[in-house]
């Protein structure tokens, strides 16, 4: 009956009732969809970093790690691949090349990262053959191709087809030169990466430098990231000295835009709690303070002081699950639709790609986060009650009795 | 034993500029299966008197006796707790709980008690049967008259199975004929459940009916008579 009379009492005054539940709702489905937006940014963002270049994990002498000379391949590294490539959780396995050098066109130069890379496994563990916007992935010409950022191609002024010139330090400290012809140009989220990272066959290279078949970097793809932590452990243990890194060594800023991501949306959920807590007590107040006179009978003909107390608790509780509830839906809707169909922010590429951030965003919510939510709003109602309930507990029923209201 | 015992309280109010004793080494015994009116003119004391008898206010100094309990000492909520189980309340704007219906207010006291549902449901029938009131168990009090109102009250202040009933100008809202009708009722349950009323009142109707009328004049006793409704009544 407590809960009767506290459900009946939550609409004697409809309006007001509605007004504090449709500002829980908004608080809530804004709260869910940020969050879900910053998530999914995140996410996205860590996504394409990995499937772009980075893989799950990497492995490199400690020399290449201290200075990023060719010279400090990995011994016997296509072997080691080929052993990784057996390991349960691993879906496959590249051996890279990895050269500083630089990129000449007819007008122009630029230093670029030559990444030599085996293009058939490439394709099983990076995406960058789905970035190709003009041309094919290293198919179409039979000669020293090379896929090239449509950022470089840009700045050196070349096109599809182009001959460009790539200058580096052989193994042996001598100057190579080796022409290429572009047979691939991509653009990625990041033009950054466009920028400065060039592909080109790793066999092309190792005639070029007329070398072994050496490997500065062996990358990694899981058949899932839940195996990460696990997998780096058993690599780590099993490879050592070498350095086994997982995207999170590798790329830090990624990890520090998770916890900077966390601490945002910790102020952003605390000041839409904060309003919504002034919001319920201010409500819950004007609720008491009309009934000043019922409370005073309630506790004049024995209603304990506990039982008032809970009756205000679940009149707030009732009215923010409510308002939650509804929220939650609308809010698990709207993640619905957009994770789908995703945000389009192309208005906004040039300054995303500089940060390396896709244009589509796809909000996500891990499910453990409604269980947050639920809680936060649960907990904000009850100390939203706490006052007024107060108020309450403490009135004379003598005194009570005698308001009109 | 008596009932109720009053023995010298005095209540003095300190909380506003000028202090105001309402109450002034008042003794008082009231008797099991009385319909006692107290009376007097407005500030005399006799809504102070039906507080500190109801437990709704501490007296400043002196002792509460009921049932052979003194209550002037006790905390809040076992007061809550006595008053649940010792002592019903009319109050003269009716104060039902507004969302409930006749029935459901009634059973909110047994509730209380701890009663289980059918009991509390078969017993609220049948006080709002002893008030007439059969045909509108089920209409809140909106849907219900003044004297309506006062009865469903007078029902849910029996439903604890109190010792007595301290009525607070039960009668001031309501016109003759519902105030005649409600008396009625109370004269009823006084004579045949023997229910003791003690009324705060300064309405004619309820002193015509009373069986002892004591008389307050600034927080003091100033008569304290038996009326030959009394005698009538013991016949």
């Amino acid at each position: 009956m407590l809960l009767n009379l506290a459900w009946k009492n939550i609409w004697r005054n409809k309006k007001r009732s509605l007004i504090i539940i449709t500002a829980i709702t908004l608080g809530l489905w804004a709260g869910l969809f940020s969050v879900a937006v910053m998530i999914g940014s995140w996410d996205t963002t860590v996504n394409s970093t990995i499937d772009r270049n980075l893989s799950h994990i990497q492995i490199h002498t400690k020399e290449f790690k201290d200075e990023s000379l060719t010279s400090h391949f990995i011994p016997g590294g296509n072997k080691l691949a080929e052993d990784i490539r057996n390991y349960e959780n691993v879906k496959d396995v590249t051996a890279r090349v990895l050269i500083e050098g630089m990129a000449s066109s007819p007008s122009s130069s630029r230093g670029v990262n030559i990444i030599g890379v085996d293009p058939s496994r490439e394709k099983n563990v990076t995406t960058i053959a789905d970035y190709i916007t003009e041309g094919e992935y290293f198919n179409g010409i039979k000669r020293n191709p090379i896929l090239v950022g449509e950022k470089l191609a840009d700045k050196l002024g070349l096109k599809l087809r182009s001959k460009m010139v790539l200058s580096f330090q052989s193994i042996d400290t001598t100057l190579t030169y080796a022409a290429f012809r572009i047979v691939g140009i991509y653009k990625t989220e990041s033009s950054i990466f466009d920028e400065s990272n060039v592909f080109v066959r790793k066999s092309d290279l190792y005639n070029s430098m007329n070398s072994d078949f050496i490997v500065n970097e062996i990358a990694i793809r899981l058949n899932s990231s839940e195996d990460l932590d696990s997998t780096q452990a058993i690599l780590k243990e099993n490879y050592s000295p070498l350095v086994v890194e997982s995207w999170k060594d590798l790329a830090p800023e990624l990890e520090m835009m998770y916890q900077y991501l966390i601490v945002e949306m910790q102020i952003f959920l605390a000041i839409i709690m904060a309003a919504l807590l002034f919001g319920i007590t201010n409500t819950m107040l004007m609720s008491v303070l009309d009934r000043v006179r019922e409370f005073g009978v309630l506790l004049a003909v024995g209603m304990k002081r506990g039982r008032v107390f809970s009756l205000i608790m679940i009149e707030t509780i009732i009215l923010s699950l409510v308002g939650g509830i509804i929220g939650m839906i609308f809010g698990t809707f709207t993640i619905w639709y957009f994770s789908d169909k995703g945000i389009d922010l192309s208005l906004f590429s040039e300054g995303l790609s500089s940060w390396g951030m896709p244009t589509i965003l796809y909000p996500i919510l891990p499910l453990y986060f409604y269980g947050v939510l639920t809680s936060m709003i649960v907990i904000t109602g009850i100390l939203a009650a706490i006052w007024p309930s107060i108020k309450t507990i403490k009135l004379r029923p003598a005194d009570a009795i005698r308001t009109y209201g | 034993m008596s009932l109720i015992e009053l023995k010298k309280v005095t209540k003095i109010y300190d909380d506003t500029a000028v202090e105001v004793k309402a109450l002034n080494d008042v003794d008082i015994k009231i008797e099991k299966e009385e319909f006692t009116a107290i009376v007097g003119p407005s500030g005399s004391g006799k809504t102070t008197m039906l507080n500190i008898i109801g437990g709704l206010d501490k007296p400043t100094s002196g002792n509460i006796v009921i049932n052979d309990t003194d209550i002037s000492t006790f905390k809040t909520d076992k007061m809550i707790d006595f008053r649940l189980h010792n002592i019903g309340f009319v109050f003269q704007a009716y104060n039902l709980i507004p969302v409930f219906t006749a029935k459901e207010n009634v059973e909110f006291i047994m509730l209380l008690q701890g009663i289980e549902k059918d009991e509390r449901e078969r017993n609220a029938i049948e006080l709002l049967n002893a008030v007439n009131l059969a045909d509108r168990i089920n209409s809140r009090p909106s849907e219900l008259s003044g004297g309506q109102q006062q009865r469903v009250a007078v029902a849910r202040a029996l439903a604890s199975k109190p010792s007595f009933v301290l009525a607070d100008e039960p009668t001031a809202n309501l016109d003759s004929v519902t105030a005649n009708n409600l008396l009625d009722i109370m004269e009823k349950l006084n004579k045949e459940n023997k229910m003791t009323f003690i009324f705060s009142t300064h309405d004619a109707r309820v002193i015509k009916r009373a069986h002892r009328v004591v008389t307050l004049r600034d927080g003091a006793i100033e008569s304290d008579k038996i009326t030959e409704n009394a005698t009538a009544n013991a016949t």
